[in-house]
């Protein structure tokens, strides 16, 4: 290609360029005026102040004397980490045996798990409710997680891509004498690891973000989560902006973190690779 | 190897913090224990653990647990239980809004406790504030903050147009609107800010009145209602004419008062707390009744917005201290009162309370008026009307019939139509 080419290419790549830097400007704003109104007080947030401020620690501070930042973080973290683990375990080992093994009636249970897709939660809220106070589980760690630990989404997304994993090698390590648990365990994990990290990102998100099923069931000062508490401070007659930002800052972090770590997995995991 | 140690160690230690987390704790059985649900840190919280350390200064060995709890998660968590028939999760007492409890009372009546015998003098509380916590002439409920309506005022812009308090005091809205369109004339700001869809305006107005957008039997009450129609007119004249600042939603309300584009607030009276945020502020306001609605017989210019009320339910293991605790502070004592003003800003509807040295100190930041005593004298002075439990759906319904008459939609087709959308909520 000559010189002369490779610059024409570039030029027609300007408006594109422009384009993008817009769009990427408008998607990156709302974190930038997070993080700029946690740093300025909440007259000057409300007064539409974009520049930063120098109120970070005050807000950091007010934060801290008034809610139980640490423990909320705790519990969240807690409970985020036991959902995505138990959650992958068990959505992997019912997608692998979708795909891997052969029944009749299989595809029709798989038809009734996605229509339960469908359900809004709101609607299975109360019904919920009733079962967990019958088995005694409200108010409970096991209350908090099991309704999310297993979800049709992410059995799905597992199934979809086992499709991928190579018959052949459940075959072969039959021959060599691996039982079926083998297989799966030393077989089909490390072979699925960009669909676990996609789905340990998704899970990881919804669990940490979960909030109306938790609020309903937990009782407890001691089991608050990051977004019962950034609730509890858009709730007084008095909003402090500059808290609150601080507060949505600290609930964000985590799962910022946690995405951009596994960011390359996740694009992988998405689109079915496998490795 | 290694791998197969590390594993069990983290199944161990998962059990362990799980089985820790379980254990669950049950809600107030012993028998000094209560627990409380209610929001906000600085106000209805904070005054709640004043009343629960005055307590148990004279009763040893009480215990206060108070779980925060959003207003909505309060009524979203008794909705799941009242459904599920099971309110084994509920406290001992939760804080309501005035606004909300009638439907509660109305669609969960086993849930909430009858107090009307817990020996407080009811009358010690204005007519008003009781009736929201009552049905069928029975107490459910122990009012607690004033919601009592005031009109707060940029003195120093009045004062570039030519005007003064006193010219906002006891007027009506048609002498409101003349003062509005001469200050935003002069000064280029509004008189008054308010909410498009989520704001009171409309409802303070009509209540101001002794009115309601329902009539005796909680039916819709919109089209043909000539109250209804008189405030609607005024209030639409108001936006037309750049008197009000009609915004979006609550953020941009406040930032209209913070940035000083609004001279004007007509709302509950806890809105002060939001207004002494604004530090740079300090002394340019002062506070004075609402305006009144015109032509209409029975139209005050008082009126209440927001306010809550203590309630104790049908899970409370024991009852007499529940009410007992209640009556104690919340109920009867001024000392209580006097304590949780300085602390929480909470401006008390208990009447002898106003009559004390603390609700009558001056307020620095209202130009040294006595704000706290004054809204406590308002409150008396609240004209009772029907209520009914679709309180905020038929206030959607008329604030979506201002913006349309606004736009030009006539103002009897925009009542019907918010008459018969009522009507249809009713039926959900």
């Amino acid at each position: 290609m000559t010189k002369k080419n490779k610059s024409a290419i570039q030029r027609r790549l300007i408006p594109t360029y422009i384009f993008l830097s817009i769009v990427s400007l408008i998607s990156v704003f709302p974190l930038y005026w997070m993080i700029s109104a946690a740093t300025n007080t909440s007259t000057d947030v409300s007064r539409g102040r974009l520049l930063p401020g120098s109120h970070f620690m005050e807000n950091f501070r007010n934060l801290t004397t008034q809610q139980p930042l640490w423990r909320a973080l705790g519990n969240s973290f807690f409970y985020a980490i036991l959902t995505t683990v138990i959650c992958l375990l068990v959505c992997s080992i019912a997608g692998y045996g979708f795909e891997i093994y052969h029944d009749k009636g299989k595809d029709m249970l798989f038809s009734i798990l996605l229509l339960a897709m469908m359900i809004p939660q709101v609607a299975t809220m109360v019904p919920l409710f009733q079962m967990f106070s019958k088995a005694k589980l409200l108010n409970t760690s096991i209350g908090f997680i099991l309704p999310i630990i297993s979800t049709p989404f992410m059995i799905m997304m597992f199934r979809q891509n086992a499709r991928a994993f190579p018959v052949d090698i459940i075959e072969a390590a039959r021959i060599d004498g691996l039982n079926e648990v083998q297989i799966f365990f030393r077989m089909f994990i490390p072979t699925m690891k960009s669909t676990y990290a996609a789905a340990a990102v998704i899970t990881f998100m919804n669990a940490w973000n979960s909030y109306l099923w938790p609020k309903v069931i937990m009782t407890d000062n001691n089991a608050m989560t990051m977004p019962m508490l950034i609730a509890n401070l858009i709730t007084g007659y008095v909003t402090d902006y500059g808290m609150l930002m601080c507060g949505v800052l600290f609930c964000s972090i985590p799962t910022m973190i946690v995405f951009f770590v596994l960011q390359k997995q996740f694009a992988e995991g998405i689109t079915g690779a496998v490795k | 190897m290694k791998k197969r140690i590390f594993t069990a160690l983290l199944t161990g230690a998962m059990v362990v913090s799980m089985t820790g987390a379980m254990a669950v704790p049950v809600a107030a059985e012993g028998d000094n224990k209560l627990t409380v649900w209610a929001w906000d840190q600085n106000f209805n919280i904070k005054a709640m653990e004043i009343a629960g350390e005055q307590y148990a200064k004279d009763h040893e060995g009480f215990e206060l647990e108070v779980i925060e709890t959003s207003s909505d998660d309060c009524q979203t968590k008794l909705t799941t239980a009242a459904n599920a028939g099971d309110y084994s999760t509920l406290p001992d007492i939760v804080l309501m809004q005035d606004n909300s409890f009638q439907k509660f009372l109305k669609t969960y009546p086993d849930a909430f406790t009858d107090v009307s015998d817990m020996g407080i003098n009811w009358d010690d509380f204005g007519a008003l504030k009781q009736s929201y916590s009552m049905v069928d002439d029975k107490h459910y409920g122990v009012p607690f903050d004033n919601g009592a309506v005031i009109g707060c005022y940029r003195t120093d812009i009045l004062k570039e147009a030519g005007y003064t308090i006193e010219d906002l005091t006891d007027i009506t809205w048609s002498r409101f609107k003349e003062i509005g369109m001469d200050v935003h004339e002069k000064t280029g700001k509004y008189l008054l800010t308010s909410e498009a869809n989520g704001g009171d305006t409309m409802m303070m107005m009509i209540q101001s009145c002794g009115a309601n957008f329902v009539d005796e039997n909680g039916e819709p009450f919109i089209a043909g209602n000539e109250t209804a129609a008189k405030c609607v007119e005024l209030y639409t004249d108001l936006v037309k004419n750049n008197v009000v600042k009609l915004v979006n939603n609550w953020d941009e309300y406040i930032s209209t008062i913070t940035s000083g584009e609004a001279a004007g607030i007509v709302n509950g009276n806890w809105i002060t707390a939001t207004l002494m945020g604004t530090e740079d502020q300090k002394g340019l306001w002062e506070i004075t009744t609402m305006p009144k609605v015109d032509d209409v017989e029975t139209a005050t210019n008082y009126a209440n917005n927001g306010g809550s009320s203590w309630y104790i339910t049908s899970n409370c293991q024991n009852v007499d201290l529940a009410k007992d605790f209640l009556a104690s502070t919340f109920g009867s004592s001024t000392e209580f009162y006097d304590a949780i003003l300085p602390a929480t800003g909470a401006i008390s509807c208990y009447l002898p309370a106003g009559e004390s040295e603390v609700y009558n100190e001056p307020n620095e930041f209202f130009n040294g008026q006595p704000i706290f005593s004054t809204i406590v004298e308002y409150s008396s002075h609240i004209p009772e009307f029907t209520k009914t439990p679709f309180h905020y759906e038929a206030r959607e319904c008329v604030n979506t019939a201002v913006v349309n008459i606004v736009n030009g939609t006539a103002q009897e087709d925009a009542l019907q139509e918010a008459q018969d959308t009522l009507a249809f909520k009713m039926t959900e």
